[in-house]
């Protein structure tokens, strides 16, 4: 699991069909200078701290179970943190 | 997935089977995601027809592998992709500054 914090959102219409309908946050990786997309489904606002979920579990985020290798998704938000303070 | 924008394209004569007539795109990501080479820039597929200059979405990994075989119709197992450009950006809408956390963006490249 990856923490981070939303930073922002990308709009697109032309996709990948497997991607239609899915929400994009840009998310700022904690203490490193990268950022990375990850698939929402639990409806994180901006600032919102999060845990990514890099790779294959970030399929079982959006579809739980072992049938599910057919979601495009590479990461998606798992949870949204409120019990960590925010960053100074 | 990384945001990155479409600098270039890739010609090759010589190249495997299930890439021929597969457009190849080179990917300057817009921001810094610890990439497996060193320069930053990667090499995607292009099943959604992106063209240079634009913003786009790129998958890394298994996913990308899956999404080009969707959109072509090849067999899943012969495709020897690790990324692939995955949507065409409209907009991209940033959070305050006061919002991102106690780090800058730090973009890389060059930033047109």
């Amino acid at each position: 699991m990856i923490a981070g914090r939303v930073i922002g959102e990308v709009w697109a219409t032309k996709k990948a069909p497997g991607l239609v309908g899915r929400r994009l946050l840009l998310v700022s990786v904690d203490g490193e200078d990268r950022v990375m997309i990850a698939i929402d489904t639990l409806d994180a606002r901006e600032g919102q701290a999060v845990l990514v979920a890099p790779g294959s579990g970030g399929r079982n985020v959006i579809q739980p179970g072992p049938d599910n290798r057919a979601v495009l998704c590479d990461a998606a938000i798992a949870l949204l943190r409120d019990d960590l303070p925010e960053e100074s | 997935m990384i945001l990155g924008r479409v600098v270039g394209e890739v010609w090759a004569t010589r190249k495997h089977a299930t890439l021929e007539g597969r457009k190849l795109l080179v990917i300057a990501p817009r921001y810094w995601y610890a990439p497996s080479h060193e320069c930053g820039h990667l090499v995607a597929v292009d099943p959604v027809g992106a063209g240079i200059g634009e913003e786009v979405v790129v998958c890394v990994g298994d996913p990308a592998r899956r999404a080009a075989a969707q959109a072509w119709g090849e067999a899943l197992v012969n495709l020897p992709i690790e990324a692939a450009v995955m949507a065409i950006v409209d907009r991209v809408e940033l959070a305050p500054v006061g919002e991102r956390g106690a780090r800058p963006l730090r973009t890389v490249g060059d930033q047109r």
